[in-house]
């Protein structure tokens, strides 16, 4: 134990003394914080030049309606409530009488004054909106533009539009906005948890109303950050192996240890790695919710599941990173292995989603026992506010530790022929050889 | 006592039998030199001492047991093809090393080492600051720092500058004077006849060779004649009883038929040329080396 101590402690020493490391660490949140914050900074920092849009109005029905938006947005909207200043484009209409002799014609004319720069966009507006028939595009209103995806202007015009087209279908049914003011309340379902039994004084508890943030957020945060970790200190160890291989560094190593002992060294190293990144990451986002005035977010009953699982995700992909590196002869050999060994890492990211959605669901269930996926999928299911059957996350542990136990026996007998074979090509078959013959 | 012992060991790999049933035992306290021929199975031989193959047949022992795992932790072992963590500092890789071997007075040991090799002014440089030549003395201190008792070096003479050879060499019998058991693999014939006490060498996977030098040399007898002549190596021509002729240049030697006489072909060659020098000597190390690792490469055969 005392030797893999000394070859795990110099593992952890040649890590974190890098620069890179240090540079990694603060990076990481940096980059994730700050683009975090320029979203904030810039969301409503947008270009503030008026914005003019041609309408071409074939319904003849909405345009006071438009005008009078606009002129409402255009004085009240667009400026600071605080300073004054403006932070948001006026809306400057210009209706356009429809050409019926060449409305194609008249159409690219305006197309051409958009990408001219003169107009931001043009909106032709349906003549039979307010009726609609059976000709769909004439119940239609177009929004022609060169950005039309994600522009602004384009969600503006439907409110407006629609709201006055429902007026004058109301007057025409002669009723008074006072009587069908009910008609468009809309009522939205509300998320709820369940109700249940307070353990300690035994009182009934009021079910909470589910946070869509805290649903989606800290799953995600935890199985991102378990990722990364495994990223940064499990997955190195192929190449890192391999080079200490090709550059005959094993071998002399090998002479005081024993290759199973080499081998555990650096999985403990990449174990030390990995608890104080997440060490460091766990606080700090802790520290930082808490300063954001949201520490129930923070799933404290979760945490130590989160390092369990860490802790033997990281030893079984050690073991198997480790195991393929000693195999390895050079960076094409590694480069080759990395992808297909990192997929049992990878694959459970694709499937977070449905797993969010239904933690309980058979599908979920059955992933999350599957070994290589049990610490991601184990762990997003903890981490949502569904309660998932007691015995599971044990079940999920037990088949884990197995599983490792597995990983490592075979990992062993891999590393132990393949860091002293020259030339021989990483093949399935030389794997499965190694595994076998030890 | 025997502080090593192989019986009949043999490892192959695949079709290749690399050792082939080897007896060998190392006795305490003495410096045992492996020859042969590059790809003979030296290495293969080391490595299964040091347990990092295993052998198929056979056992090793190790100060008379084979459990060896605690055991090697007694042993230094210098590979042939080594390598140091170019990150590490020098100082970080001694102690790095010293403390897997479990060694005392590291600190100490340490400033020893760099002082005698002069090394000290690269205690906290990188090891890839180094020479090619520095980081090969540091390989071998780190081999050497927790003052093992059975020290194994694998070609430890290659690469080395005269200088540092001799320094090395020095540094080997003084630390067998100290008590330590030394292998060592060279090609250098001449470094095995001066420093060894017994020789091995393996030809094919075979031990071929095994004992002190004089055994080695009087199962050969006397049958070499080293000769310097005006005329060269042609005052040698169309000699009779001549089984080999080597010639270095200025001086040259002859290998003679178990038939021949010396004082005949001194004779001989007295006819053609002046005689300089005319010595009757056992074959060196070198040429018994040659004569068993090849044989169909002779440069003359008047037999």
């Amino acid at each position: 134990m005392r030797k893999i101590l000394i070859i795990a402690l110099r593992e952890y020493r040649a890590a974190v003394k890098t620069k890179s490391f240090i540079v990694g660490l603060i990076l990481v949140p940096v980059l994730m914080g700050g683009s975090m914050a320029a979203f904030m900074i810039f969301k409503d920092n947008v270009d503030t030049d008026d914005l003019k849009i041609a309408v071409i109005d074939h319904s003849q029905l909405v345009r006071e309606a438009l005008q009078e938006r606009a002129r409402l947005r255009n004085e009240t909207e667009i400026f600071d409530k605080e300073n004054g200043e403006k932070i948001k484009p006026a809306y400057i209409l210009e209706f356009i009488q429809p050409d019926s002799i060449n409305p194609f014609q008249q159409k690219l004319d305006l197309s051409n004054r958009v990408r001219s720069g003169e107009l931001h966009a043009f909106v032709e507006i349906g003549p039979s909106i307010l009726h609609p028939d059976s000709i769909q595009e004439n119940t239609m209103i177009r929004y022609y533009s060169e950005h039309a995806f994600m522009d602004d202007v384009r969600y503006w015009f439907s409110d407006p539009v629609n709201n006055h087209i429902r007026q004058l279908r109301l007057n025409e049914m002669d009723l008074a906005p006072e009587e069908t003011r009910d008609l468009f309340y809309w009522i939205n379902v509300e998320g709820m948890g369940l109700v249940e039994v307070n353990k300690k004084t035994g009182d009934m508890q009021e079910a909470e109303k589910t946070n869509e943030l805290q649903s989606f957020l800290v799953p995600y945060f935890m199985v991102l950050l378990m990722f990364m970790l495994v990223m940064m200190s499990a997955i190195p160890l192929l190449t890192a192996v391999m080079e200490e291989k090709m550059e005959r560094i094993a071998e002399v190593l090998l002479a005081s240890v024993t290759p199973f002992q080499f081998m555990l060294g650096k999985i403990l190293g990449s174990i030390s790695i990995s608890l104080t990144i997440a060490a460091i990451y766990v606080a700090g986002a802790i520290l930082t919710v808490h300063q954001m005035d949201m520490g129930d977010m923070i799933p404290y009953r979760i945490l130590p599941w989160f390092f369990a699982f860490l802790i033997l995700f990281v030893i079984m992909t050690g073991s198997v990173m480790a195991a393929l590196g000693s195999a390895c002869n050079d960076n094409k050999d590694a480069q080759n292995l990395q992808f297909p060994a990192m997929l049992p890492v990878i694959l459970p990211l694709f499937i977070l989603v449905p797993v969010m959605q239904n933690p309980t669901g058979n599908l979920s269930t059955w992933l999350s026992l599957f070994p290589p996926f049990t610490p991601t999928l184990m762990l997003v299911r903890l981490a949502t506010p569904v309660t998932i059957p007691a015995w599971q996350p044990y079940a999920g542990l037990i088949v884990v530790v197995l599983f490792t136990i597995l990983s490592v026996w075979i990992g062993g007998r891999i590393f132990r022929t393949g860091i002293l074979l020259q030339g021989q090509k990483p093949t399935l078959a030389n794997l499965i050889s190694y595994a076998l013959k030890g | 006592m025997d502080i090593i012992e192989l019986r009949q060991v043999t490892k192959n790999f695949g079709s290749l039998t690399a050792v082939d049933d080897l007896d060998l035992k190392v006795p305490m306290g003495t410096i045992y030199g492996f020859i042969g021929p590059n790809g003979s199975g030296k290495t293969t031989t080391i490595r299964m001492i040091m347990n990092i193959l295993y052998p198929d047949q056979g056992t090793i022992l190790l100060f008379g047991t084979r459990q060896r795992n605690q055991r090697l932790d007694h042993v230094g072992y210098l590979p042939e093809e080594r390598g140091l963590y170019k990150k590490m500092k020098v100082y970080d890789v001694l102690k790095f090393h010293g403390e897997l071997k479990n060694g005392k007075n590291l600190k100490q040991e340490i400033t020893y080492w760099l002082r005698k090799f002069d090394l000290t002014a690269w205690t906290d440089k990188k090891v890839e600051a180094l020479s090619k030549g520095m980081a090969q003395k540091l390989q071998f201190i780190a081999t050497v720092i927790d003052r093992p008792q059975v020290i194994i070096l694998d070609e430890p003479f290659s690469g080395l500058d005269p200088v540092n050879s001799e320094i090395l060499r020095e540094t080997l019998l003084e630390l067998q004077k100290s008590g330590a058991t030394i292998i060592f693999s060279t090609h250098d014939m001449n470094m095995a006849e001066k420093m060894c006490d017994y020789i091995f060498m393996i030809h094919k996977g075979k031990k071929v060779l095994d004992g002190t030098l004089n055994d080695i040399q009087n199962q050969y007898g006397s049958d070499t004649i080293r000769i310097q002549t005006e005329l060269g190596a042609g005052a040698l021509e169309e000699l009779k009883g001549i089984e080999k002729i080597s010639d270095f240049g200025q001086v040259q030697e002859i290998r003679l038929n178990t038939q021949a006489d010396s004082q005949t072909i001194l004779a001989e060659i007295m006819k053609k040329s002046r005689v300089l020098r005319f010595e009757i000597t056992r074959p060196s190390l070198h040429d018994i080396f040659i004569r068993i690792a090849a044989p169909e490469r002779k440069e003359d055969n008047h037999a």
